[in-house]
């Protein structure tokens, strides 16, 4: 590699999934490996009354039977309120009740029939504002019984609540020129990975191993640790390759299922979801949402002060949703100069699929809501939406609503580039429109870790925590690796998603591999460039200080000529002190306002770490015939801080970007008066196809952020996914003359709209 | 009832002795042993698991393998060339980025060497129509929309 080369970034796992001989956990088979089924509850709320296996356990071929009689009595969650099976009370319709361990899938499905399950059935809480009354019917009773951390409040259904406050709302509001109120509801959506998950166990002796599509494989351990009661040097989970999981594949799902079912049986066991299940079961969902805003302004455009209240759908369990209320409520009050500010947010439970993390959760609903409300003010001072954001948006050096005065931020840039490479100022007549929308999103430092060696031949190898599920780790850290040590990112092979390998990773969530485990791999490659400057020191007779790491050889500098390449020192060490590097380093400070400046919830970050900003410019051309929006272009611009891997980059604003659009137009998941999902299925919740897609301009605000990711860099991965789908809505309510407050804004929902505006 | 027969996939020709009402995708899954080829919804909805049958590409999931008899299958394991180099789709495919999870990517390449097999000049349009049956959620398509074009650019 040349120093003055554009960086090369090698997709390491890419030839393995081009020709097919990539597995994936489905793709895994052991010799006497059993297929498991789950047998699901079928009903929303229910009071079990009978539950016999005895004959299940009876039909041929079938090893085992289980339910949580023959597991350990854990409750397990951000709030302790689940256990593995369902317990007594049944409280949403994905809620599995016994596994099936049989030698195919015929035959667990025989057992599945023979098992008797009777309950009586319960009436169900279908309704987040209903279930938020005092007097409603409770999802969990006595449930402040469940172990939680010391700062969730708990009351009624209230799953988790959060509010901000800061200046004083009610005054300014009464004195304010302009009050705007707006509510707007969210449906629930899915993160919808096209891989459904699979889990496959073997134990060995005392030790078991997991296969299973995991984005947190250790926080899948960690699970299978807490409620089998095992420590956790006994489980090992290693991910195949991961077919996407868009948070639908994060926290612990079934991994403990199927190791009990392993124990019980002897053998190997492999569960495979199918689409549906994919749909019903796991507690990760994106959340329906009630949002309420209310703005006042000065006559001259200015915000003086808002509030947002906010109802989330907590579903039936807390997964890992307790801090939702608090990314909600900083979503619906926005990356604004608001001196006063009121925000609440609560997390409802229902006997609704639990909710449970999604591609910045909360962001793209709360987003919509509160970038829909922002076009309805900049309408009633009579302002260009874009002035009126540029006016009100922070810039570097203003305080946000929580009291953060921002860094060197970059959001001016993302508003002035996005605009300027869309169709905003250009007549498109009167069935085309641009929108326009502002979005942020937190970084996450965290605790992460990583080793290297380089073996005798030169070549490295990179041991980490990360786990790969299409965001790129494959790229981004053997280039980093080999950008310390004056090598090639092909010198590196990268060994991965095993827990019983490398070092603890918070895994593929909260975009956060570039950011800790890019700094945890730097650590550790650079113990190894000091182990390689003192042998290099040695050889050429130099002090270590002189060397420096370059195009695979180590140098004087300045005297080029006295060199030894980095596979003769590799040669060398081989047969001494070898080249082993291990990495952690401190995860990067989140900044923090004092309480005195603004009141956050416990549950919240008064102040967000490296927080990343986007506006996105949306063109549609609306029928006004059927109310079908087609998108036709969208202008992106994002502050990710300085962009390392940028075709690695690029990819997550596409993608996020058409999710977005799903989440607009199409995506919706559909409750019946049973609390059960009506469209669990692709032909019923439609996905955006290649036909669908617009095509996407990109432009990175690369603003040098200091103290956060690899070389000045923030994350990237949720953030595409939040500003989209209210953009869309902008320009829809410039064709329509009112904001469709219903998501996604499916045709009908526009056409209602359009009937309402002409009414 | 378990039947026999003779199934030709990627020039190889195999005894399978499995029900009549199986279908494609799982006896190429189980019975051949060839994973490459994904199962996404097991309702023609998604594309993951596109093979080419004398050279039209059909959802293996919904054709039951015994009508496959006497045809020509083709899955992403038997399109890499005679030196075992990777096809151009596949070599394009990772030189633009379009591939991410990869889950997706076995059905899609099916899908577009079934595209290119008839239409050699594809426009854009043609692209996205023609790829419209496989569902990629990572990628938002631009990188594999590029890596088609691109293809059929150097053919």
């Amino acid at each position: 590699m040349t120093t003055t080369e554009t960086p090369r970034f090698v997709r390491a796992d890419g030839p393995d999934k081009v020709t097919g001989s990539g597995r994936y956990a489905a793709d895994l088979t052991l010799t006497g490996m059993l297929t498991a089924k789950f047998l699901y509850a079928g009903v929303s709320h229910a009071r079990i009354t009978k539950l016999d296996v005895t004959a299940a356990k009876k039909v041929p071929g079938v090893l085992a039977v289980l339910n949580q009689a023959d597991v350990p009595l854990v409750r397990f969650g951000s709030v302790a309120d689940r256990t593995l099976f369902a317990h007594e009370v049944i409280r949403f319709e994905g809620e599995v009740v016994a596994a099936v361990a049989a030698i195919d899938a015929a035959t667990a499905q025989k057992a599945l029939d023979a098992i008797v399950f009777e309950y009586e059935e319960l009436p169900v809480v279908n309704d987040i504002e209903a279930a938020a009354q005092p007097d409603s019917l409770l999802v969990h009773e006595n449930w402040e019984d469940y172990a939680a951390d010391d700062d969730v409040s708990r009351q009624g259904n209230i799953a988790s609540f959060t509010s901000i406050a800061r200046g004083d709302v009610e005054t300014t509001l009464a004195t304010a020129d302009h009050v705007i109120s707006s509510r707007y509801v969210a449906d629930a959506s899915h993160a919808v990975p096209i891989e459904p998950r699979g889990v496959v166990a073997q134990w060995e002796g005392d030790k078991l191993t997991v296969w299973s599509s995991t984005q947190v494989p250790f926080q899948a351990r960690d699970g299978v640790c807490e409620t089998l009661e095992l420590p956790t040097n006994k489980v090992r989970i290693v991910v195949p390759h991961l077919g996407g999981g868009f948070g639908g594949k994060c926290g612990f799902h079934y991994e403990a299922h199927i190791a009990a079912l392993a124990r019980a049986t002897r053998r190997p066991v492999r569960l495979v979801f199918s689409r549906e299940e994919e749909f019903l079961a796991p507690d990760r969902r994106r959340e329906g949402m009630i949002v309420e805003i209310t703005s006042g302004l000065r006559h001259d455009g200015v915000i003086v002060a808002r509030k947002a209240r906010i109802l989330l759908d907590n579903g039936a369990y807390s997964s890992d949703a307790s801090f939702f209320p608090h990314m909600a409520v900083m979503h619906a009050l926005g990356p604004y100069k608001i001196d006063h500010v009121y925000g609440e947010a609560s997390s409802i439970y229902t006997n609704h699929q639990p909710s449970g993390s999604v591609r910045a959760p909360t962001a793209p609903q709360a987003c919509w809501a509160l970038e829909s409300h922002t076009d309805e003010l900049a309408k009633a001072v009579g302002m260009d939406p874009v002035a009126f954001r540029q006016l009100n948006t922070v810039d570097t050096g203003a305080t946000g609503v929580t009291g953060q005065i921002y860094e060197e931020i970059g959001l001016q840039e993302c508003i002035r580039e996005a605009v300027a490479a869309s169709a905003y100022h250009e007549d498109l007549g009167d069935d085309e429109a641009v929108g326009v929308a502002v979005g942020w999103w937190p970084s996450f430092p965290d605790a992460s870790g990583a080793y290297i060696k380089v073996d005798s031949d030169g070549k490295g190898v990179i041991i980490t925590g990360a786990q790969e599920c299409g965001t790129g780790a494959v790229m981004t850290l053997p280039y980093l690796a080999a950008a310390e040590l004056g090598m090639a990112p092909e010198d590196f092979e990268i060994v991965y998603q095993d827990t019983s390998a490398a070092p603890y990773d918070t895994g593929a969530t909260g975009s956060q591999t570039l950011l800790n485990n890019g700094r945890a791999t730097v650590e550790a490659a650079r113990e190894i460039a000091l182990q390689l400057k003192k042998l290099a020191a040695e050889e050429l007779e130099a002090s270590p200080e002189d060397i420096v790491l370059a195009d695979g050889m180590a140098s004087v500098v300045g005297s080029p000529d006295s060199s030894i390449s980095i596979v003769d020192l590799a040669g060398i060490a081989a047969d001494g002190e070898m080249l082993l590097g291990r990495g952690s380093g401190s995860p990067p400070e989140s900044p923090t306002t004092p309480k005195t400046v603004s009141c956050v919830g416990d549950q919240g970050m008064n102040a967000w770490a490296g927080p990343q900003f986007s506006c996105h410019a949306v063109r549609i051309r609306l029928d006004r015939e059927t109310g079908v929006v087609r998108v036709l272009e969208v202008n992106t611009a994002h502050d990710s801080g300085v962009i390392v891997n940028r075709v690695g980059a690029s990819g997550q604003v596409e993608g996020g970007v058409l999710m977005g659009i799903g989440q607009a137009l199409t995506e919706r998941t559909v409750y019946g008066d049973d609390a059960k999902q009506k469209n669990a299925g692709l032909l019923e919740y439609k996905l955006q196809t290649m036909a669908d897609a617009p095509p996407i301009t990109i432009h990175f605000a690369e603003v040098y952020t200091p103290d956060m990711g690899p070389n000045g860099s923030k994350p990237i991965a949720e953030a595409p996914n939040v500003a989209t789908a209210a953009a869309i809505s902008n320009a829809i309510a410039k064709l329509v003359g009112r904001p469709v407050r219903l998501l996604p804004m499916t045709a009908e929902r526009v056409w209602e709209t359009l009937q309402d505006e002409r009414a | 009832m378990s039947e026999t027969y003779e199934l030709e996939v990627n020039g190889v020709s195999y005894p399978i002795s499995a029900a009549m009402d199986r279908s494609l995708l799982s006896i190429l899954r189980t019975e051949v042993g060839l994973t490459g080829t994904k199962e996404g919804c097991d309702d023609c909805e998604c594309g993951a698991c596109m093979v080419l049958i004398d050279d039209q590409p059909v959802n293996s999931c919904s054709y039951l393998a015994a009508q496959a008899q006497g045809r020509r299958v083709t899955t992403i394991e038997g399109i890499l060339d005679g030196e075992n180099q990777l096809h151009p789709l596949q070599r394009n495919l990772l030189d633009e980025g379009g591939v991410q999870c990869g889950f997706c990517t076995p059905g899609m390449i099916m899908s577009a060497q079934a595209l290119l097999a008839r239409n050699t000049s594809p426009t854009q349009e043609e692209i996205r129509i023609g790829l419209s049956g496989n569902l990629c959620r990572c990628t938002g398509y631009q990188r594999i929309l590029a890596a088609v074009e691109k293809t059929a650019t150097e053919a």
